[in-house]
């Protein structure tokens, strides 16, 4: 009765996931030297960053909650991740639709900053703030993106809409939908918590934020916490909007894309303030979200 | 005599019994005992009404000429249930918050008010049932702060009108009271058209008043903020989590008896029934601007009660969307809702009772100290914020699936912005209450007393049982809704999406067991203090505030201090103070203590009086 079949996929692609997670940040850093003509760290620092924290021989904890927090956030990244069709596996993603894996992918930031608040420190409080707010700024363009996907290809079943792309041709490629794109687009990067919305963690504002008070094995799980979501966000991205994949290779390939877009991005604007970011937000993308929710109607 | 009129009856003669005697111990058994009652007889009937071949249980009896009709089916099952169940936590919260036999008195007399009126079979009951839950909750508020009770009065008396007004007229059209026969000259008169557009619209704006204010859809929803923080908190719980659902089974009411005959006289546009589209508006606009404001909230108590009305919005968006996998979607979050913020209320009855404080800056720190009651938080928040597999989220999903297909988009868009509002402002209630430093004056701070603790739990299982399992509440619904939501238990399966609720908290298990493991061979930890945390190199002492009580979203308020110049509940009091003083000029001009004035008002009356004939 227990598909082993299944569950060794479940495995492995956390596996996966986890070590491909590590490698984009990689390239991140690494892309981000180039485009400042530094030379960066090698692609597997991360990993290597993370290894050393976990072999640290202490670690300091502010209580349960403290140390329950980055647990829960991974757990709940690796449940998002196990709902999401990836390339040929379909994983366990004809359980959940699109609206339960975009809520799954928010509960992370809910372990995070459980952990952060009870760490008692300003900075990590003023994270939390923060990240509320711009998540608040953000929900209305990114769900209006989502409704848009829903309206035009008339399911909520990530594996449906991957198997209507690859009939009828990309999400992008639908006028409409190119719209929904841009704005999710702009949207991506606050998912991701870069620039010009990376005002959670603002390093050089409010020292990393809710991260502030983490070392040791809570920094090294929530290393591996973002290593997870940013393959489980471009993933995301990739079968919303780029028609999915037949592989894993062509995954990767359009993962990376979108990682890219995003680094280039972040590379050349600013970090808005907290307003700024919410009355952007619920400008342009939002009016661009509600002409392709329209459109598609 | 009846078992309806016994469980109707139960929670009033024990609130009089408890009154009466008024002595510690009895009061609240006797109490305990009136709300346990309904629940008993509820639970005996589940069979009956549930079962392969469902029946409706009806009495009838006769009071003063009229005669009154009550009966059980489905849907007043479902609403009388969920009651009882927030009844009797409410009960169990206020033996350890209540002192006073009136509170038990007027508490459970409202309860008895919402079984009425979810057991009315004619409008006659209803309204009946209806004021005596808006008495005796009006009692509750009157008793702590004047102000705010009569700002409910007002507004409860607005919708008391006209919602007389409108049975009125649906009297003089068809001549009977009983929903049963309304239901049906109205659906025959949807074909007939023999009552005209404008009195059909005039009947449903009516309604939208009378049910508007008791839901506390925005703009009438003045009233709750203020009600729900001046009673006793465990009260709330049944204030927030029961009346306030009168108002959504009233509008569920409108469906039943109107929605043929309002279809008819309203029209359809763009494939959207326009009365309905009216109402999902009202609800997506609530949901938004409470939700704003509930962010936005100094005061634990201000801050639920504003969370209650976004909630309701939900309730009223999914009724709107008129699809019955809307229904279902606003039914279940009916019951989780009731279930979620009703725990809410408990927890802020229990750190009211052992702080004395409701502002969130004096707050702090207080995990350690009521680890039990923060457990309890901690599920509310996870069900409130949708987090799955909670109650919370499976109903809020089912509202998504439903305004998303029936292309509703930019009301779903509002239910997006709602869900991250409410993400926000319940991070913020953990915060500021649970975390970080802890005042001095909290020191001493006990965990919540046990009464309190089980009527916490009552309410905390359903939202983890129908959490895991939302089929058991979509597969009743369905019964009468015509099951759009297939599946099983577990798993919830629309048209178009799908949900597998235990699946989700398998994986999660899973998860977390991956993460814990990592965690548990990790390193050992050491336990060090709220002061050591990092400060830019500064050493930190008690002495420091390091916590963020006060205006905690400030960069959100200045993000929208152009919408937030202006407030309903301004307009209604500067309203009041044109009324007031118009009415002292009226006073000042005509009665002016003049004896020959006097005389000439008479003498034109009588005049008046003489043209027009009667005399």
């Amino acid at each position: 009765m227990f598909d082993w079949k299944l569950a060794l996929e479940a495995i492995g692609m956390v596996i996966y996931a986890t070590f491909m997670g590590f490698i984009f940040m990689g390239i991140e850093r690494k892309a981000m030297a180039r485009i400042q003509r530094r030379i960066g760290p090698p692609i597997y620092q991360p990993i290597i960053d993370t290894l050393k924290l976990l072999g640290k021989k202490e670690s300091v904890s502010h209580g349960l909650i403290y140390d329950f927090g980055p647990v829960f956030a991974l757990g709940a990244s690796i449940t998002a991740l196990l709902f999401i069709p990836i390339a040929n596996f379909q994983l366990f993603s004809s359980n959940a639709d699109l609206i339960v894996v975009a809520y799954l992918l928010e509960v992370p930031m809910l372990g995070i900053m459980l952990g952060a608040m009870s760490s008692g420190n300003p900075y990590s409080a003023l994270g939390v703030q923060r990240g509320l707010l711009t998540m608040v700024a953000m929900q209305l363009p990114y769900g209006l993106a989502l409704i848009a996907l829903i309206q035009h290809w008339g399911t909520f079943k990530l594996s449906n809409i991957v198997a209507l792309q690859q009939v009828h041709g990309w999400s992008i490629t639908v006028p409409a939908l190119l719209l929904a794109f841009i704005v999710f687009d702009i949207v991506f990067q606050a998912l991701l918590g870069l620039e010009p919305f990376d005002i959670v963690s603002a390093p050089a504002e409010i020292s990393m934020g809710p991260m502030v008070e983490y070392g040791g094995k809570h920094a090294a799980l929530l290393f591996t916490q973002h290593a997870v979501q940013l393959f489980a966000e471009t993933a995301f991205f990739a079968v919303l909007f780029l028609g999915g994949a037949s592989n894993l290779l062509e995954l990767l390939v359009k993962q990376i894309a979108v990682l890219f877009i995003a680094i280039f991005v972040a590379s050349i604007y600013p970090r808005f303030t907290i307003d700024q970011a919410a009355k952007f937000f619920w400008k342009w993308p939002t009016i661009i979200g509600i002409i392709a929710v329209l459109l598609t109607m | 005599m009846n078992e309806l009129m016994i469980m109707l009856f139960a929670p009033l003669v024990a609130g009089f019994i408890a009154w009466a005697l008024d002595v510690r111990g009895i009061r609240e058994a006797v109490g305990v005992l009136g709300t346990l009652v309904p629940l008993g007889v509820l639970a005996k009937y589940y069979s009956t009404i549930a079962g392969s071949n469902p029946e409706v249980v009806t009495q009838t009896i006769t009071v003063g000429g009229f005669k009154l009709i009550f009966q059980l089916n489905t849907i007043s099952w479902y609403f009388a249930t969920i009651a009882s169940l927030i009844g009797v936590a409410m009960a169990f919260g206020m033996v350890s918050t209540s002192r006073s036999s009136y509170e038990w008195l007027f508490a459970l007399m409202s309860y008895t008010g919402v079984l009425g009126v979810f057991l009315s079979g004619d409008f006659v009951g209803f309204f009946l049932f209806w004021e005596l839950m808006t008495f005796a909750s009006f009692m509750m508020v009157l008793k702590r702060s004047r102000h705010e009770s009569l700002k409910y009065f007002v507004l409860s008396v607005i919708g008391a009108y006209a919602m007389l007004i409108a049975i009125g007229i649906l009297y003089a059209k068809i001549g009977a009271l009983d929903f049963g026969t309304i239901r049906q000259a109205l659906y025959m008169d949807a074909m007939l058209g023999s009552i005209s557009k404008s009195l059909t619209a005039l009947v449903f704006l009516l309604f939208l008043t009378a049910f508007g204010v008791k839901a506390g859809a925005v703009p009438l929803h003045v009233w709750a903020p203020g009600a729900y923080s001046e009673v006793d908190q465990s009260y709330t719980a049944f204030f927030s989590g029961a009346l306030s659902k009168a108002g959504a089974y009233g509008f569920l009411l409108l469906y039943i008896l109107m929605g043929a005959k309002l279809v008819a006289a309203l029209g359809i546009w763009h494939n959207h029934m326009v009365f309905s589209y009216i109402i999902a508006w009202l609800g997506a606009i609530t949901v938004v601007v409470a939700g704003f404001l509930a962010v936005l909230q100094e005061d634990i108590r201000k801050l639920f009660a504003y969370s209650s009305v976004s909630q309701v919005g939900y309730i009223l968006l999914g009724l709107g969307i008129g699809t019955p996998l809307g229904f279902t979607g606003a039914l279940f979050h009916v019951l989780s809702h009731a279930v979620f913020k009703g725990l809410f209320w408990l927890v802020v009855a229990a750190l009211v009772l052992r702080t004395g404080k409701t502002r969130f800056e004096d707050f702090g720190g207080l995990a350690e100290k009521m680890p039990i009651t923060f457990a309890m938080s901690l599920i509310a928040v996870l069900s409130l914020a949708g987090i799955p597999p909670m109650a919370g989220f499976a109903s809020k999903w089912l509202i998504y699936e439903a305004a998303i297909s029936a292309h509703m988009p930019l009301v779903a868009g509002a239910i997006f912005l709602g869900s991250a509002l409410a993400f926000a402002y319940v991070v913020r209630f953990l915060y500021a209450v649970w975390f970080g430093q802890r005042p001095s004056d909290l020191e001493d701070v006990k965990e919540a007393p046990l009464p309190l603790l089980i009527g916490m739990a009552i309410l905390a299982i359903p939202n983890i049982v129908f959490g895991v399992a939302p089929g058991l509440v979509t597969e009743y619904l369905g019964k009468f809704l015509g099951n759009p939501v297939g599946g099983n238990y577990y798993k919830l399966v629309t048209p178009t999406g799908t949900y597998n609720a235990l699946l989700v908290a398998v994986l999660l298990v899973f998860g977390l067991a991956i993460a814990g493991l990592i965690f548990i061979y990790g390193a050992k930890t050491r336990r060090i203090p709220v002061t050591n945390t990092y400060q830019s190199g500064n050493p930190v002492t008690e002495d420091y505030n390091l916590s963020m009580r006060r205006n905690f979203y400030r960069p959100l308020a200045e993000a929208l201090d152009f919408w937030l110049k202006y407030s309903w509940d301004r307009f209604y009091e500067r309203l009041a103070g044109i009324a007031e003083d118009f009415a002292d000029f009226l006073r000042e001009g005509f009665y002016n203590g003049n004896v020959q004035s006097y005389a000439w008002y008479l003498a034109v009356v009588l005049l008046i009086l003489a043209l027009w004939g009667v005399l």
